[in-house]
């Protein structure tokens, strides 16, 4: 009985003791716990500001790459080897860089782009493009075009990287001389149809090499130097032909006009236009094209592709006026001392001349596999179609030379009489001859392409013109785009 | 003169006759890059016809429609997964570089899905509505219904089929700056199952774990959820066609593996997926 009460005491004096220790030591741990949680806590806070530090670096970041995402640059190099078969030229096998081209766009917001594309090639800066383009955000249909780009023309606007022949045809070269105008435009495209129609206006004299009576271009900075402005014009549809491809038809008209820069003014024939208001000096360049695209999927694509285009394009003259005094010269005859001086007045003269043309191309294109891509081009274009291959040369509008003196005398003196002439001598001479400019060039052009990949290809050419002007260039070109 | 331009026409016409014969490519395995919607479709879809035709290899990769669209005109892909139409820029670079305009194949038929978080008490919301919230208008979820929290945006990134889509047909206008993209649809439903106060868009086939929103054309509208009885009657106001796009008209193995997917096995999986067959 005893051992049981001692045994009790015991337990009564332990568990106390063990509870007040257990209690004692849970405490430590509670408190041990609680620092736990604290350095937990904190640890856990500066990783949160540590996340939100790393957080707002990825924002900021993420905002600069937004901007830079705006900004697209793209180009090419094209760099060439030329052969020229019975060659006029001094020398008749150059490698040369035909196009170097960086093209920058920057489009700030939805529906507005900024386009830069100079050319580089060696020794010049050429600026290519430079736009401004404003699409419209929510039908998504018109589009407005300001400053420098290219005329709405298919051979035109499709690009010289893609273009599977090494140069455009020699009527589109012709009549859009370095493609691209000033001025502005309206492009209408709506997303659901495959309607495409383009307004432009222009300036009118783009590219255009209109010579002084020195043979120099009075249009070397395109500094428009007439009113008139020039119209453009195009219109494009497609029709989806099912599973087998797609034909696309269309048409551009040009309405333009451009100051004559003389009096006169020939017809295409080399005839004076009398029907010409000559105090008007304008002449025209008026014509219109009628294009097709033809694409079949035939063991990969096959394309056909074509224009005709045919109208009136008129090209300044000149006339020129130089005035040159002679020095005095004296001569004794009787009593009488005459001293003369004399003024020559040249006016020399070009007529402007409104020539007929036409001109079309055809191409046939086969892409096979991915890589390989055979092209052929049947080119034609009659600058003059009033002059007849065997006119060239002997069609012409000649005035003639006219001159005329008139003699001025004044009087001093009686002995000896001193005679003062100051005589004035006017030339005027005014033709214009037909010449290579009037000449018919029908040009093939075979091409074989090898795409290494989506931004090298290599590129084998061989144009043959079947005119009066035989030079056959064979071509070996390779481009690197990005 | 007549002679010579015979002589050049009939060998030009041998030679590329000569040409396409000899260099007829013969494929190896077929690649597919594109839409990211369409990733798990196309993957399955690989999959299966694999097993059932040992000889096929099909790879297929991801990166939005846009990518796939850029591979396919670059030659990196031969077949390019989209789930929006090619724009004609697109085809007209396509044109370009293969003088060809490319070969469209419907293969499926999608509900542009709006998720929300399970816990979000708002139940449908108009084509405007959503619009006004994508673009940034609303900002508030209790100005549609829910509760006094912002609305936290996710969205898909610029070369994303489904961007281009959603911001067409229902933003109509710029996303809101704020929006978060994210790669996938995927990353998406992932975003917002943890995000009380989330919502975005994606492909039907990826909604575990997350609520869909009902969508109605307009206020007077009733509201449709998306399943196969919605998207195939045209009733779900957000539905649109998968597509797949060939350079050319496909021949071989690759005709093969398109008139696989199209047939009812094809098709089958479509609906396995999570998508709605188009056959």
């Amino acid at each position: 009985m005893k051992k049981v009460t001692k045994i009790l005491l015991i337990l009564v004096l332990i568990i106390p003791m063990l509870v007040l220790s257990t209690g004692i030591l849970a405490q430590v741990q509670v408190s041990d716990l609680k620092k736990e949680q604290d350095t937990l806590k904190e640890n856990v806070g500066t990783l949160r500001d540590k996340i939100s530090g790393v957080e707002e670096r990825i924002s900021n970041a993420e905002a600069d790459l937004a901007k830079l995402t705006k900004i697209k640059l793209s180009g090419y190099i094209q760099a060439q080897f030329l052969h020229y078969e019975a060659s006029s030229v001094s020398s008749d096998n150059i490698f040369m860089l035909r196009r170097v081209r960086v093209k920058f766009q920057y489009a700030p917001t939805d529906g507005v782009a900024f386009v830069l594309q100079p050319d580089f090639t060696f020794g010049k800066f050429v600026l290519k493009d430079a736009y401004v383009q404003l699409n419209d955000r929510w039908l998504k249909t018109f589009s407005l075009w300001a400053g420098r780009f290219n005329r709405p023309a298919y051979e035109v606007e499709y690009s010289s990287s893609s273009r599977e022949v090494p140069e455009r045809s020699r009527v589109i070269r012709a009549i859009y001389p370095d493609e691209r105008a000033i001025g502005a435009k309206l492009e209408i495209a709506p997303p659901s149809v495959p309607l495409k129609i383009q307004l432009a206006l222009f300036n009118g004299n783009d590219g255009l090499t209109i010579p002084d009576a020195s043979g120099n271009n009075i249009n070397p900075e395109n500094n428009d130097f007439d009113n008139h402005k020039d119209f453009m014009g195009r219109v494009t549809y497609t029709f989806k032909l099912g599973q087998i491809g797609a034909l696309g038809i269309g048409a551009h008209g040009y309405y333009g006009k451009i100051k004559a820069n003389t009096m006169d003014v020939l017809n295409a024939d080399y005839t004076y236009n009398k029907a010409v208001d000559n105090t008007g000096k304008l002449i025209r360049k008026n014509w219109v094209g009628f294009e097709g695209q033809l694409y079949f999927d035939f063991l990969g694509g096959l394309a056909l592709k074509g224009e005709y285009i045919f109208g009136v394009n008129g090209t300044p003259g000149y006339s020129a006026k130089a005035s040159v005094v002679s020095p005095m010269t004296s001569a004794l005859k009787n009593d009488t001392l005459t001293l003369t001086t004399l003024t020559t007045n040249t006016t020399n003269s070009r007529p402007a001349i409104e020539k007929s043309f036409s001109g079309y191309y055809i191409y046939l294109i086969k892409n096979i596999g991915k890589r390989h891509q055979v092209a052929v081009r049947y080119d034609y274009y009659d600058p003059n179609t009033k002059v007849a291959s065997d006119q060239i040369g002997i069609a012409k509008w000649d005035a003639g030379v006219k001159t005329v003196t008139t003699n001025n005398f004044t009087y001093v003196g009686t002995d000896p009489v001193i005679a003062t002439n100051t005589p004035t001598k006017t030339i005027v001479s005014n033709s214009l001859k037909s010449g290579a400019g009037d000449i018919k060039y029908q040009t093939i052009t075979l091409a074989y392409s090898y795409y290494f990949d989506d931004n090298i290809k290599i590129m084998l050419a061989y144009e043959i013109p079947m005119n009066l002007i035989k030079q056959n260039i064979l071509t070996l070109r390779l481009q690197a785009k990005f | 003169m007549k002679k010579l331009k015979t002589k050049i026409g009939m060998a030009a016409i041998i030679m590329i006759a000569l040409l396409s014969f000899a260099f007829m490519p013969a494929p190896e395995k077929i690649t597919v890059k594109g839409s990211d919607t369409m990733v798990i479709l196309a993957q399955k879809w690989a999959e299966v016809y694999m097993k059932s035709h040992p000889g096929a290899v099909i790879q297929v990769t991801g990166g939005g429609s846009g990518t796939g669209i850029a591979a396919l005109i670059n030659g990196a892909t031969d077949i390019c997964n989209a789930s929006r139409s090619m724009k004609q820029s697109e085809m007209d670079k396509l044109k370009d570089r293969y003088a060809s305009l490319g070969v469209e194949i419907r293969c499926a038929k999608d509900g542009i899905t709006i998720f929300l978080h399970e816990s979000n008490p708002v139940k449908e919301l108009s084509l405007k509505q959503l619009s006004n919230i994508f673009s940034g208008k609303t900002s508030n979820w209790k100005e549609v219904g829910g509760p006094d929290q912002d609305i936290k945006l996710y969205g898909r990134e610029n070369s994303s089929g489904t961007y281009v889509f959603f911001k067409d047909h229902v933003v109509k206008a710029d996303y809101a700056a704020r929006c978060q993209t994210l790669p996938g649809t995927a990353a998406v439903v992932n975003a917002i199952s943890k995000d009380k106060f989330g919502i975005g868009y994606g492909g039907a086939a990826y909604a575990a774990g997350v609520k869909h929103c009902a969508v109605k054309k307009d206020d007077k509208s009733p509201a449709y959820i998306a399943d196969t009885e919605t998207v195939k009657s045209g009733q779900y106001p957000i539905a649109r066609y998968l597509y797949m796009y060939l350079r050319n008209r496909p021949t071989g193995e690759m005709k093969a593996y398109i008139d696989w997917i199209l047939s009812a096995e094809g098709q089958k999986l479509v609906a396995e997926v999570g998508y709605f067959p188009v056959r």
